[in-house]
């Protein structure tokens, strides 16, 4: 190929420029919310509007760490949602190949009910769903005590539906299930046959396809799916809020609430400094996720 | 086979004897930072006195997140032991809905009870003639107004006699001093303040001293509750009062914390914890010398008199479906001992419902509650009946239309009544 | 046409590998839902007489809800909403931000990371930097910046409510947008563009033409999503109008709260949610149509 004619390379600086013109607009656009949120954390007396702080202070961070349970709230919240990311980029990889693939009848329906159901409020679903925990959770404890005694407690913790991480752990990642299928369905269903034929006659196994050739391929939208959930998760409250109880398990977004101290009195500053630490973990996952998101779909199955 | 069933027998009783060897535990749901903080105290006293575990769950503060969790925790049959109500308005609500022990034999025969005063006693009767909540702190409102601003424009600060005498001098004040002279909390986004902080104080004092009529209808038709949003009316009209902040979100925030401490707004309603923390020594921008700065005046009647409404703050109840109810219940009665009152008069800034809590020292420091639990002697009170939520959320939206300046007192008084018909049938409204 | 051992024992091992979601969902998604709406033909509550005796009482909510001027208001409003900030406002920002983003800029990281932060944001916090930004007149940050310019000042959420939370739930969900359109433009092979350039095509000649087309099945998700996501917008919303002023904003989910605010209904609050979702269904297969692509 010979060096690209003059005329190329003017428009690439033009059109260079319009991208940065245009990505500094919409950043601007995006991050003046912010500015009071970074301001008011490190105000020692924040307020409600923008205003410039009086006293510059560490104190609001450091509060959240010694004086309320930072470190546990963030190991919890982290822990939850990093395993229901996890369990929802695993499911909806094969479950989406096989939505893709399936001739089912039933294929149709199903994919528009499970998406089309996300318009119920949470707040309509929550008291069915809290009943059928609960009953599986009843359940469950009855087959542990006689086993495990007082000891209940403590295991129901962790395998528990309500008050435990499980239980968390599998609504929030069903909760993500119905968009990760979508999109890996969408990406499977892009990804054109030969792929598959060529691993097919090198004698793989369906699971063995899907792991070398195909996940590689849909890369793009397992990052998107995984990003989406992880950022679904990371900000439901509600969920938290009904299904946890006990000190041990609370996450982020109920942290928030300790902010609001008596009727209509909120420690701004309290609340935005937790607000930018919570920030932190979701801009992180989005810089790991970015460069899968970006796999062009190059080499595949040359030679 | 039968090795099977003597095994599975073991297990059965195995299961059983592990829980009796436990200790009672206690549920107790507890919600804001300033709440939990003061029932410390009282939870250790709970588990020497009854010898069990008390375990304290921290629920959500905002009362909407607080009621949603304990609702779905409630109708599913797995609510905590002992839970605190966010407002009265709630309470004959869950007695409707069967959450509720009622706790009538056990509270009348407590020596505690004979030295609350009346007036909380009687908020504590539901309409069936049950008690069910433990009413330890009462909730006291307020006319505060800045004594400095009106002595220095020669105001008279003598206790208004009338309505029209609280008009008047909320206009003398606009006109000498150029500040707004009188606030009343009003419109959607205050929520139900703009009925627990301004309406019902009013209503209290006019032609319809009463909602709930004998016969358990909500009285909205009569002329006292046209007359009360005239007061309002008046009020927005002549500019008296600030109504761009109201009709925003968070409008306390600029009335109250930032006007009335500039002397921008002079009187505003509040409650009595706003000597302490809105405006006093804990607050973010306190006033210096709070105490003598701002005075406080009883809210008049229409044509007279001197109306205190009480009202019930944070009652406790004993969940009915509980597995330990009667542990539950002696748990609930140390909730109303005049300790536990004091602890959530100094953290909270409520008024303790106990007579006695005015020998006690430490209340005593509190020397801005002191005078306000006197007058407590002589509180007045509405009846409660099922559906008053109903009603404080119809006021929110008649005073809203008022701020838009849409209707007028009749036009208010009609948004009200038809929100409520719409909401709880034609045959709830008199 | 029977299908052959093989086939059938593909078809199978597809059902063993998609059977645990399945399990999660009917159990965690599906149930709840059709539970829902049997609880739209009762009068069930949370707290009050009806909530420890329920009763069925057939399409008496439905009734309710039909004759309802405010129901309709709130369709109305719903469709307002969903147009401006999902369909016109995220996607754009979104679709621009990718394209922008696929070029060798320096930056990149920090624009594609300030892009996503309002979708990091807890929606409480949200709801407050919003409030500082609009609410209290002469106090909101908008008002300061606008008056730096010496543009006139005014109480923003009360005089452009709809206006407001449509810019606001724009800001949002940008990165959403931004991300997926990202993964869907990063499937389009670079050589087709290559080829393209060679036979002299203007850049929006290739996008008309490839990129469009190529995209359409992500479009087509894009669209689905975000319309049954904004949809659902609650706390956002209600944090910073009510719904007000005079149910200029009032939402289909705002609705739902204020009708069954005091005692929790949830047969009427789940009646409103499957009217909600009937209207999804039909725009759904309108968006498929539209798009002319095959599920």
């Amino acid at each position: 190929m010979s060096a690209a004619p003059p005329g190329e390379s003017a428009n690439r600086l033009r059109g260079d420029l319009m991208a940065y013109a245009t990505l500094s607009l919409i950043s601007i656009f995006c991050a003046i919310p912010f500015f009071w949120l970074l301001i008011a954390s490190f105000d020692g007396n924040a307020q409600l509007f923008l205003r410039w702080p009086e006293t510059w202070t560490f104190a609001n961070y450091l509060r959240v760490f010694t004086k309320e349970d930072g470190a546990k709230w963030l190991f919890n919240s982290l822990f939850v949602v990093g395993s229901a990311t996890v369990l929802v980029m695993v499911l909806s990889g094969l479950g989406g190949y096989a939505l893709s693939r399936t001739r089912a009848w039933w294929k149709l329906p199903f994919l528009y009910s499970i998406l089309l159901i996300r318009v119920l409020p949470s707040t309509a679903l929550i008291v069915p769903l809290y009943k059928f925990l609960l009953t599986l959770n009843n359940a469950e404890s009855a087959l542990l005590r006689p086993i495990f005694g007082s000891a209940t407690r403590d295991i129901m913790r962790w395998t528990g539906f309500i008050d435990g991480y499980l239980g968390l752990i599998l609504v929030l990642a069903t909760m993500q299930l119905p968009l990760s299928l979508w999109i890996m369905k969408t990406f499977f269903d892009g990804l054109p046959r030969d792929y598959e034929e060529a691993a097919l006659m090198d004698g793989a196994t369906m699971i063995q396809r899907i792991r070398r050739v195909l996940v590689p391929l849909a890369l793009p939208g397992l990052a998107a799916s995984g990003l989406f959930a992880f950022m679904s998760a990371w900000g439901d409250f509600l969920l938290p809020l009904i299904l946890l109880s006990s000190p041990e398990l609370q996450t982020l977004p109920l942290g928030l609430f300790r902010a609001f101290l008596r009727i209509n009195e909120i420690d701004y500053g309290l609340l935005t400094a937790l607000a930018f630490i919570y920030l932190v973990p979701a801009v992180v996952a989005f810089g790991f996720a970015r460069r899968f998101l970006v796999q062009t779909f190059s080499g595949g199955v040359k030679g | 086979m039968k090795k099977t069933v003597f095994g599975g027998l073991c297990a059965i009783l195995l299961g059983c004897a592990s829980t009796f060897v436990q200790a009672e535990t206690l549920r107790l749901a507890n919600h804001g930072q300033a709440g939990i903080d003061a029932m410390k105290s009282t939870v250790e006293r709970i588990e020497k006195k009854l010898g069990v575990k008390v375990e304290v769950v921290e629920y959500p503060a905002p009362d909407k997140d607080y009621l949603s969790k304990l609702l779905t925790e409630l109708g599913a049959g797995n609510g905590p032991d002992l839970f605190s109500m966010p407002s009265t308005a709630a309470v004959a609500d869950m007695v409707e809905a069967g959450y509720l022990a009622p706790i009538t034999a056990e509270i009348n025969a407590w020596e505690g009870y004979k030295n609350f005063y009346d007036v909380a006693k009687k908020l504590a009767v539901s309409p069936d003639g049950e008690t069910y909540v433990m009413p330890y702190m009462l909730g006291i409102q307020e006319i505060y107004y800045r004594k400095d601003v009106l002595e220095k424009a020669g105001i008279s600060t003598e206790q208004p006699k009338s309505w029209d005498d609280l008009l008047a001098r909320a206009e003398e004040i606009k006109a000498k001093t150029g500040a707004y002279g009188l606030l009343f909390p009003a419109g959607v986004s205050w929520g139900s303040g703009a009925f627990d902080e301004g309406f019902q104080h009013l209503i209290v004092g006019s032609k319809t001293p009463q909602i709930v009529t004998d016969d358990g209808k909500l009285d909205l038709n009569g002329e006292g509750v046209k007359d009360v949003f005239n007061v309002y009316k008046t009020l927005i009209d002549k500019d008296l009062m600030p109504v761009q902040p109201l009709l925003g979100p968070e409008p306390w925030v600029i009335p109250k914390y930032e006007q009335f401490p500039a002397g921008k707004l002079v009187a505003t309603t509040c409650g009595s914890w706003c000597y302490i923390f809105d405006w006093g020594r804990e607050s973010k921008n306190p006033i210096p010398d709070v105490t003598k700065v701002v005075g406080t005046w009883t809210v008049p009647g229409q044509s007279g008199g001197q109306f205190v409404l009480a009202n019930l703050a944070a009652p406790w109840a004993v969940n009915a479906d509980s597995a330990n109810v009667e542990l539950a219940k002696k748990a609930l009665l140390e909730i109303g001992s005049v300790e536990t009152q004091v602890s959530y008069a100094a953290r909270i800034g409520n008024i303790p419902a106990s007579k006695d809590a005015a020998s006690n020292p430490d209340f005593q420091k509190l020397t801005e509650l002191v005078p306000i639990h006197a007058v407590a002697e002589n509180g007045t009170f509405l009846k409660q009946a099922a559906g008053f939520g109903t009603v404080a959320e119809g006021v929110a939206r008649a005073t809203d239309a008022l701020l838009r300046k849409e209707v007028d007192a009749a036009g208010a008084q009609k948004i009200l009544v038809d929100y409520v018909k719409e909401t709880l049938g034609d045959e709830a409204v008199k | 046409m029977a299908k052959t051992l093989q086939e059938r024992r593909a078809e199978r091992q597809l059902m063993i590998v998609l059977l645990p979601s399945l399990l999660l969902l009917l159990a965690f998604v599906i149930y709840p839902a059709i539970y829902s709406v049997y609880l739209s033909f009762t009068n069930e509550a949370l707290t009050g007489a009806a909530a420890r005796a329920p009763r069925f009482v057939g399409s008496r909510n439905y009734a309710r809800l039909f004759n309802d001027a405010k129901f309709w208001n709130a369709l109305f409003v719903t469709f307002v909403f969903v147009l401006g900030s999902a369909i016109i406002g995220q996607f754009v920002l979104g679709l621009v931000s990718a394209l922008a983003l696929r070029r060798r800029l320096m930056f990149r990281t920090l624009f594609s990371s300030i892009i996503l932060l309002p979708n990091a944001a807890p929606e409480v916090v949200a709801g407050f930097m919003w409030i500082s930004m609009l609410a209290g007149g002469d106090h909101a940050t908008l008002s300061r910046i606008v008056s730096f310019f010496g543009l006139p000042t005014a109480d923003w959420l009360q005089v452009f409510p709809l206006t407001m939370i449509i810019v606001v739930n724009t800001w949002r969900g940008i990165a959403t947008a931004m991300i997926l359109l990202t993964a869907g433009l990063s499937t389009i092979p670079q050589e087709i563009y290559e080829a393209a350039r060679m036979d002299g095509a203007t850049p929006s000649q290739m996008f008309r033409r490839i990129t469009v087309p190529l995209m359409m099945p992500t479009i087509l998700l894009y669209m689905l999503i975000s319309t049954v996501s904004t949809i659902a917008v609650f706390g956002l919303v209600y944090a910073l109008t009510r719904g007000g002023p005079g149910g200029a904003t009032e939402l289909i989910s705002i609705y739902i709260y204020n009708q069954s605010f005091t005692a929790y209904q949830l047969g009427y609050g789940a009646a409103v949610a499957v009217i909600a979702l009937l209207v999804s269904l039909v725009l759904g297969v309108a968006y498929v149509r539209a798009a002319k692509v095959e599920i």
